[in-house]
Formats: structure tokens, C-alpha cells, sequence
């Protein structure tokens, strides 16, 4: 070919209709209208001397008095303290734990087990407290055949120490995660030079491995605290008997008997327990940055050599397993006969006590019936919702000039640290403020879909951010020479690449709206009940049978969802949680 | 081909100063390259004419279009520029065919669908990658890929052609077919060119003129002969290509040079550049351009003809490294000749001499 007939004018490309300006403002302050944008209403109402719908009312610190004064409010936060430090302690050992058996030893089962461990965070959590409470609570099942029949003790789960073993078992793959993430990032070789400085294998891991562990160690830590901080289900299922009362469950508890509706010092109260979240998440953000500087720098290690575990790998693999059948398995179980026998106890076989009343409660029910069906929408559609979003808004942040983009990694990762009700209690007074709109939202169960999207959608961008980042700039700045302008270069070149994260996206978020109750628990009203407000509303008023059914109907859509995602899309939850 | 004007482009990062005051014009369908170590600015240099980073102060222009002006606010977005580039990772989408690749900028310039074909087809011959149309990126070879990203910045007929160190990712052997073959293509099409490297050789072996750049400045303008035989600068002189810097002070001056005082020795060297400058000076003299000959070789004598003594002498196939020393001043020579003896003689040609300093 010659030059001549290489040469051909084009068109220019057009600009596109919305420029980018424009979609970058609107995602960023849709983002901040989000995330922000329930917090301010709840500040306000915790200063003010009447609920927000009632006009004239004054600034005042009256709530926050009034919060103060009430000793039961500082008993709770000493509670929730022991709680939140005890769960901590628990998972965080028992995380790395396994984490350094199942990545640096030869313990039998490695890659089996290694999954395994990850459930529980992903199975519904109420559902979960429901089942310990069936088989170990007080007069549980095997709480009875040990105490009865063996005469043996068990750990009452109905006491604080109980209370953290529970939400230990449910974030002890956190604490996983991120030991997982560390150790597998670390040199081996570091681990080699050790070796051939003379040590022996156990000498290693406790002089080279385990330090080398300490920031993400602190890392989970600070998470971990942060979320049972914020625990709900476990005081409200398993404190009540004792009369064990957390911030969280004192606020539930103050809003839904008090006398005058609304009171503001339950919005008071959220704000307080805002800020030691937000604290933590601070906190948590500098440990970060310190966890940089352990990273051991050096060729990406190839095999690491296993620690060979020799006598103690059938002991040990034993100790795994038997741990993930007793907080696993036999609380699904246990909910699992729970749904299908009229009363669960150790003195009559259950086959002689079967019933199908409790699944036909699911099915005539109109309460039952409706939860399911609006959590189904609720999670359907708002995975779809928040996947799509958080995609927008994570190119926003990580692949465009926009000037505040910078602000937006922070913002998506707020929730996470924000406590379920305190979202909840911020949509409730966000809608009503905000006339038709929040009226709408209030009488549908959109509102609580937002509710459940804000409170998850740091996952989405958790899950997302790897996989962007890997995808190399250079593939976008090619899309913008060739005329694209930067929406069409997202669509066309940026979104395809990013397809297998934008799946596990919505399965995971499918998943965790699905089982999601807290926030949700102010915002329900007739015809707008959801799976876990149900649950819990129903447990409450004593009803078991039809509950555990419901459980059930979690767990299965839970586990039947992420395994078809598993086996369509190769998704991997491991690391998933270490950018956080 | 247009012509381009880059001028006075200043460039922060924080407090790094990456650009500073660069300043340059490319002709109508010339090949032109900015040659500099990593992080002296040639890349922030291209992204900024290509509409990737925004400088703080200047003007780039391309003919009669202005995308940058930082006085009268201009800044055309990337999108709107019509060049043609080819990053140094090819950024071949993988996702696409080798004709979904090409099709993309004439979809977005909305063409119609047989034109899309016919004109994909036409440039794919012209790589010679036609028979690959239907192939995904991931069964290409690097040297494959390159080609489809080069096809693929070529297939609007882009007004310039900008190319991002194209050829480091390729192996040696390849890496020189695919110089000379770029360097064709941009000749038989008139394209006017940008190529940033950091490869010396790929810069004099296929450019018009270079642009040596250091520390976000320009240091020297000049063709490859120029910038070889005549660096401007000490900078300049070591890194393009390998040269022996003589220090020493102007004692004399005359037709059209001076004559130096080499420092630390006896010896005088007679230098045909640097009229009029006075001082102590360096020269740069290149390892070739000194002749060496056998102690009894009288076929050269007089002027910077020096005793030498050798004090290794290494075979590099097509030539022989000498490291010699002249009294105190040592000298790295090549030479295709083997020459005997401990003992030497070494000869400076007056015009192989360049005042850097």
C-alpha cells in the first residue's frame, strides 16, 4: 500500500451528550448523599428537644443529659465493652491460628480448610445465633445432653464470655483473611534464611513468621472490635435471659418501648456510638499505613516449604475440623431440626416428634410469606443497584482527573465501619425529612433496600479495587487517544475487564442483603417486614419453630447462591477482606 | 502531517519540578526524539502533548490547533486531540479481537460498518497483520501485539503519531527489525512522529532529530550527527554513547579552536571547536575517533600524538578496547586494529575534539 491511499480524513469524534464533568459531580455527590447524607439528620435530631417532624423545636443538649444520666446506658457500654474485647481476643487468635496452620504447615486437608473457614462470615448471622441457641443456649440440645445425661459442664452461651465465643466463631474469618493475605505476601525466602542461620521449624514461626504477623494482627483487631461493637442479634437473642444489655440493644430497646416516640436520646446515643466507630476506623486507617512498612520487599516467592508438622498433623487437623463441625455444622443442624420438630430436646428422639407446622407457617403466613419475597427483591435488585454504582463510582475514584476522587475511596469504606442500626436510625429521620420522597421511601421497601445497599456496598468496593487496579491505565489512555471520551472508554473498554469482579460483586452483595437484618429493624412496617427484622421481631414474641424455618430459607439461598457463583464464576473469597 | 510546537512547558509534581521550561518544534513529517534516562521528563513530555497530564504553564499546538495554552485556559481533552499512540505496554485491549481493536476508534468516530471493514482491512495489510484479524490479543506475540497497537493508532489517520519507548518490551533481534520496519512506515506514510526512548542507539539509529533530555530539561536539539560528534554538554556527552572527558585550561587560540593544557600533564591538545572561549574547559573525544599505533609507527606525528601506556586490551569481536594512559591522563580507545606492545602511541584528530564545558 502506498501513501497516498493511507490517507483519508475521519470525522472527529463527537463529544458525548454528558460530559464527563458532569457524571463525575453527580456520582461523587450522590456518593456523599448516601454515605453522609443519613448521618446529618441523626446529629441534628440528637440535638434537638422534640423529634424532626414536630416543628418548633430548639437546640438543645437535653438528650445527650439525659443519656448520660441513665446509669443503665453506661452498664450497657461497660458490657459491650468486655464483649467487643473478648470476641477480639477469640478471633484474632484463633484466626491466625489457622491461618499459619493451613498456609505454612502441612496440615492434612489444607485447601479444604481453608475454605471452610471462611463460612461463617458469609452465612446469615441471626440465623447462626439462632442455631448456638437451639443446640447450646440454656436448655439447648446438647446443653441439656451434656449437663443431663453426661454430667458435664458447658460454656453458658447466655453470659458475655458465651456472648463473644458466638461472635468470635462469626469474625474469626477475618482475622483469617488478613493473616492469610500477610503470610502469603511474605518472602519465604526470609523464612529460608532463617533456616539456614541454624533455626528449627518451630523456632521460625515463632521468631521470624508470627512477628512478621503483628500489623495485620492489629489490623483484624481494630475491625474485629469495630463490628461486635455493633453486634445486635447476639445481646437481643442471647443477653435478654440474663438480662445482658449492649449500647446496641439499649438503643433497640429505648426506641421501640419508650413512651414518647422517637426519643431523641436513642439518636444521641447512636451518635456517641458513631464516633468510637469512626475512631476505630481512623485508627485503623494509620495501622494500615504502618502495615506498608512490614511488607518484606524481594522477588515474589515461589513454593514455600511447609512446616512439617510431623506428630501433631493428625492432632491438630483434628482440632480444625472439629472446631469448624461444632460452630458450623451443628448450629446449622440444629436449626435445621428446629424447623422440622415440634420441641428439640435430647429426651425424645426428634423422628418421633416431626412436624411440617413450622415450614407451613413460611408458607400461609402473610408476615413469613412477605419477608421472603421482599427480602428476594430487596437483594436481587439492590446487588444489581449497588454493583452498578460502585463500579461507577470506583472508576470515578481510582480512573479519572476528577478533583475530589481522592475523598471517595474513604467515603465507600465508611459504612463498614458504621454500626447497622445507626444507619437504620439515620434513614429513618433522612425520609422523614425529605417530604414525598422519604414518605415514598418510608412506605416501601426501597427504603430499606437503600438502607441494606449503603450498609454493604464497602464490600463491593473491596471485591472491586483489586481487580482494577491490576488493570493496567495504559488500557484506558488508549481508549481516550483512539477519541473515546472517558464514559465510552469505561463502558467499552474499562467495565468488560472488570466483568469477573462485577459478578462476584453481586453475589456477594445478593448474599449479605439478603441476610442483613439490623438496619433494617427501625425502618420495617407492616408490608415492608424482611427475612431478619422478621426473624428477629418473631423471636422476641417467643415464636422458635417458624423462625428456624426461616433460617433455614437463609442458609440455603446463601449457600446455593455462593456456590453457583462459585462454580459460574470462579470466585474466590480469599484476600477479599485485606484492603479494607 | 502537521507540524508541532511544544513551548516553554513547565510540569510539578508537589515540589518535583518534572518539566521545566521544555521547548521544541516538530517538523511537517519528521521523525523527532525525546532521549533521556527514566524520570528526566520525556514521558511527562508526551503525555502532556497527548492530553494525559495537564503542565502548568505553557502552550502545545499542533498545525493550527492549540490543545494546550495555560494563559488562554485551553486544555482540548485527550479524546479530542486525533493522535496516534502506542504506550510502551502496547495496551492492546484483551478483550477485543485484533479487528475489534482496530474497529474501536472508527466506531467511535461513527462510521458505517463497511467502511469500518474495508478501512481495518486496509491498514492490517499495510502491518502485514491481516491474517491475524480474527485472533485475541493473548495468542499474539509481543512483536505481533506491537504491530496491531501500532495499526490500531494508525487506522484514523491521526494527525501526529507519538510512540512511548515502543520497542523495550521486545527482544534484541526483534527489537531491531522492528526499528528499521517503524522507521519505513513512518517514512513511506509522511507521518509527523514523536518517539520517546531511552535507548542511544534506537534514538540515532532512527530519528531525524533528538532531543536530549535530563532532569525535565532540554539539554540539546540537534540531529544524531550532532548530538554524537558536537554535545553541548557533559550530560549530553556521556550519555550518548561512551567518551573520554579531558579537563584542562586554554592556553592559546586560533583557527576556528584553541589549544589546551591538558590538566595534570605536560601535553597540549589542539582542539578545531570552542572559538573564543578561555578557561579551564573539558573536551570529550570518542573512544573511536583516537588512533592508536605501534612506538615506531611515525606515519602520524606532531600535534595531541602522545606516548601511551597499555593497560588492557579487551577483543569484542568486531573491535579491540584499549585502556591506555598518556602520563596521568587515562583514555579508552577503540580500534578495529590490534596493535603489539606494552607500549604505544596515541593520536587525538583535532576535529574529533568537542568543548563541552
Amino acid at each position: 500500500m502506498t501513501a497516498t491511499s493511507y490517507e483519508q480524513t475521519f470525522p472527529r469524534p463527537r463529544r458525548s451528550l454528558v460530559p464527563a464533568w458532569a457524571l463525575h459531580w453527580g456520582t461523587w455527590l450522590l456518593v456523599v448523599a448516601l454515605i453522609v447524607g443519613p448521618l446529618v439528620p441523626l446529629l441534628y435530631a440528637s440535638l434537638r428537644d422534640r423529634p424532626l417532624y414536630e416543628a418548633g423545636g430548639v437546640l438543645t443538649v437535653q438528650p445527650y443529659r439525659e443519656l448520660f444520666g441513665d446509669s443503665a446506658f453506661w452498664h450497657a457500654w461497660g458490657n459491650t465493652l468486655a464483649f467487643a474485647s473478648l470476641t477480639t481476643l477469640m478471633a484474632v487468635l484463633g484466626g491466625a491460628l489457622v491461618a499459619i496452620l493451613v498456609t505454612r504447615t502441612d496440615i492434612a486437608g489444607r485447601k479444604t480448610l481453608g475454605r471452610l473457614i471462611l463460612l461463617p462470615i458469609l452465612l446469615p448471622s441471626l440465623g447462626m445465633v439462632l442455631g448456638w441457641l437451639v443446640i447450646w443456649g440454656p436448655g439447648g440440645y446438647l446443653t441439656a445432653m451434656f449437663n443431663d445425661r453426661l454430667h458435664l459442664p458447658t460454656l453458658p452461651i447466655d453470659t458475655i464470655p458465651g456472648m463473644a465465643l458466638v461472635e468470635a466463631t462469626r469474625l474469626l474469618p477475618i482475622a483469617y483473611l488478613t493473616c492469610q493475605a500477610a503470610l502469603s505476601r511474605a518472602d519465604s525466602s526470609l523464612e529460608d534464611a532463617a533456616r539456614s542461620a541454624g533455626a528449627r521449624p518451630v523456632r521460625v514461626l515463632s521468631n521470624i513468621t508470627i512477628p512478621m504477623l503483628r500489623p495485620a494482627l492489629l489490623n483484624a483487631a481494630t475491625l474485629i472490635f469495630t463490628l461486635s461493637i455493633a453486634a445486635l442479634g447476639i445481646p437481643l437473642l442471647l443477653g435478654t435471659s440474663n438480662n445482658i444489655v449492649f449500647v446496641s440493644s439499649y438503643l433497640y430497646n429505648t426506641w421501640t418501648n419508650a413512651t414518647t416516640p422517637d426519643p431523641g436520646s436513642v439518636s444521641a446515643g447512636a451518635v456517641m456510638m458513631l464516633l468510637v466507630a469512626t475512631a476505630l476506623l481512623v485508627l485503623r486507617n494509620r495501622l494500615l499505613g504502618a502495615e506498608a512498612r512490614f511488607v518484606s520487599v524481594g522477588g515474589k516467592s515461589g513454593r514455600q516449604a511447609l512446616l512439617r508438622l510431623r506428630s501433631a498433623r493428625w492432632p491438630l487437623t483434628g482440632l480444625v475440623a472439629f472446631y469448624l463441625v461444632f460452630t458450623t455444622l451443628v448450629p446449622i443442624i440444629g436449626l435445621a431440626l428446629m424447623s422440622v420438630v415440634v420441641v428439640l430436646t435430647p429426651l425424645v428422639a426428634p423422628w418421633e416428634l416431626l412436624t411440617s407446622a413450622h415450614w407451613q407457617v413460611l408458607l400461609d403466613d402473610d408476615t413469613f410469606r412477605r419477608s421472603i419475597r421482599n427480602s428476594a427483591v430487596i437483594a436481587l435488585v439492590g446487588a444489581l443497584l449497588t454493583t452498578a454504582f460502585v463500579a461507577l463510582a470506583t472508576l470515578v475514584a481510582h480512573r479519572s482527573g476528577f478533583r475530589f476522587r481522592r475523598t471517595l475511596p474513604f467515603l465507600m469504606l465508611y459504612p463498614r465501619a458504621t454500626p447497622g442500626i445507626i444507619i437504620g436510625i439515620g434513614f429513618f429521620w433522612a425520609y422523614l425529612i425529605t417530604g414525598a420522597f422519604g414518605d415514598y421511601m418510608r412506605g416501601s421497601i426501597w427504603g430499606i433496600m437503600l438502607a441494606f445497599c449503603v450498609r454493604n456496598l464497602p464490600l463491593a468496593y473491596i471485591v472491586m479495587y483489586p481487580t482494577l487496579a491490576r488493570i493496567g491505565e495504559e488500557l484506558d489512555r488508549a481508549g481516550r487517544a483512539a477519541g473515546a471520551g472517558w464514559w465510552r472508554t469505561s463502558r467499552s473498554i474499562v467495565l468488560p475487564l472488570l466483568k469477573p469482579a462485577l459478578f462476584a460483586s453481586f453475589i456477594l452483595m445478593f448474599v449479605e442483603i439478603i441476610n442483613d437484618y439490623d438496619p433494617a429493624v427501625f425502618l420495617v412496617k407492616p408490608g415492608t417486614e424482611v427475612m431478619g427484622a422478621t426473624m428477629l421481631a418473631q423471636f422476641i414474641q417467643g415464636t422458635v419453630g417458624p423462625v428456624s424455618a426461616l433460617a433455614m430459607v437463609q442458609v440455603v439461598i446463601t449457600v446455593v447462591v455462593l456456590s453457583i457463583g462459585a462454580k459460574l464464576f470462579k470466585i474466590g473469597v480469599s484476600g477479599g477482606e485485606h484492603g479494607a | 502531517m502537521p507540524e508541532i510546537h511544544v513551548r516553554n512547558i513547565v510540569k510539578e509534581f508537589g515540589d518535583q519540578r518534572a518539566l521545566d521550561d521544555v521547548s521544541f518544534d516538530v517538523a511537517e513529517g519528521e521523525l523527532f526524539t525525546l532521549l533521556g534516562p527514566s524520570g528526566c521528563g520525556k514521558s511527562t513530555t508526551l503525555m502532556s502533548i497527548a492530553g494525559f497530564q495537564h503542565p502548568e504553564a505553557g502552550r502545545i499546538a499542533v498545525g493550527d490547533d492549540t490543545f494546550f495554552d495555560a494563559v488562554a485556559k485551553i486544555a482540548v481533552p485527550a479524546e479530542q486531540r486525533n493522535l496516534g499512540i502506542v504506550f510502551q505496554s502496547y495496551a492492546v485491549w484483551p478483550h477485543l479481537t485484533v479487528f475489534g481493536n482496530l474497529a474501536f476508534p472508527l466506531k467511535v468516530r461513527k462510521l458505517r460498518r463497511d467502511a469500518i471493514r474495508a478501512r481495518v482491512r486496509q491498514v492490517l495489510e499495510l502491518v502485514e497483520m491481516l491474517p491475524y484479524e480474527q485472533r485475541y490479543p493473548h495468542q499474539l506475540s509481543g512483536g505481533q501485539q506491537q504491530r496491531v497497537a501500532l495499526a490500531r493508532a494508525l487506522v484514523y489517520s491521526p494527525s501526529v503519531l507519538l510512540l512511548d519507548e515502543p520497542f523495550s518490551n521486545l527482544d534484541a533481534k526483534l527489537r531491531e527489525r522492528a526499528r528499521a520496519w517503524v522507521k519505513e512506515l513512518q517514512g513511506t506514510l509522511g507521518l509527523t512522529t514523536i518517539f520517546v526512548t531511552h535507548d542511544q542507539d534506537e534514538a540515532l539509529s532512527m530519528s531525524d532529530r533528538v532531543a536530549v533530555m535530563s532532569a525535565g530539561e532540554v539539554q540539546q536539539i540537534g540531529t544524531p550527527e550532532e548530538i554524537y560528534r558536537r554535545p553541548a554538554n557533559r550530560f549530553v556527552a556521556e550519555f550518548v554513547g561512551r567518551v573520554n572527558l579531558i579537563d584542562g585550561l586554554v592556553s592559546g587560540s586560533g583557527g576556528g579552536g584553541v589549544v589546551v593544557d591538558v590538566a595534570g600533564s605536560s601535553h597540549q591538545l589542539t582542539v578545531n571547536d570552542g572559538a573564543g572561549v578561555s578557561g579551564s574547559v573539558t573536551i570529550a573525544v570518542r573512544p573511536e575517533a583516537v588512533t592508536v599505533m605501534r612506538l615506531d609507527d611515525r606515519s602520524v606525528d606532531g600535534m595531541n600524538t602522545w606516548e601511551a601506556e597499555v593497560e588492557t586490551v579487551a577483543f569484542l569481536g568486531d573491535h579491540y578496547e584499549y585502556d591506555v594512559k598518556a602520563g596521568p591522563l587515562a583514555l579508552t580507545v577503540q580500534s578495529s586494529r590490534r596493535v603489539e606492545g606494552d607500549r604505544i602511541r596515541v593520536h587525538i584528530p583535532p576535529d574529533a575534539c568537542a568543548v563541552v564545558e
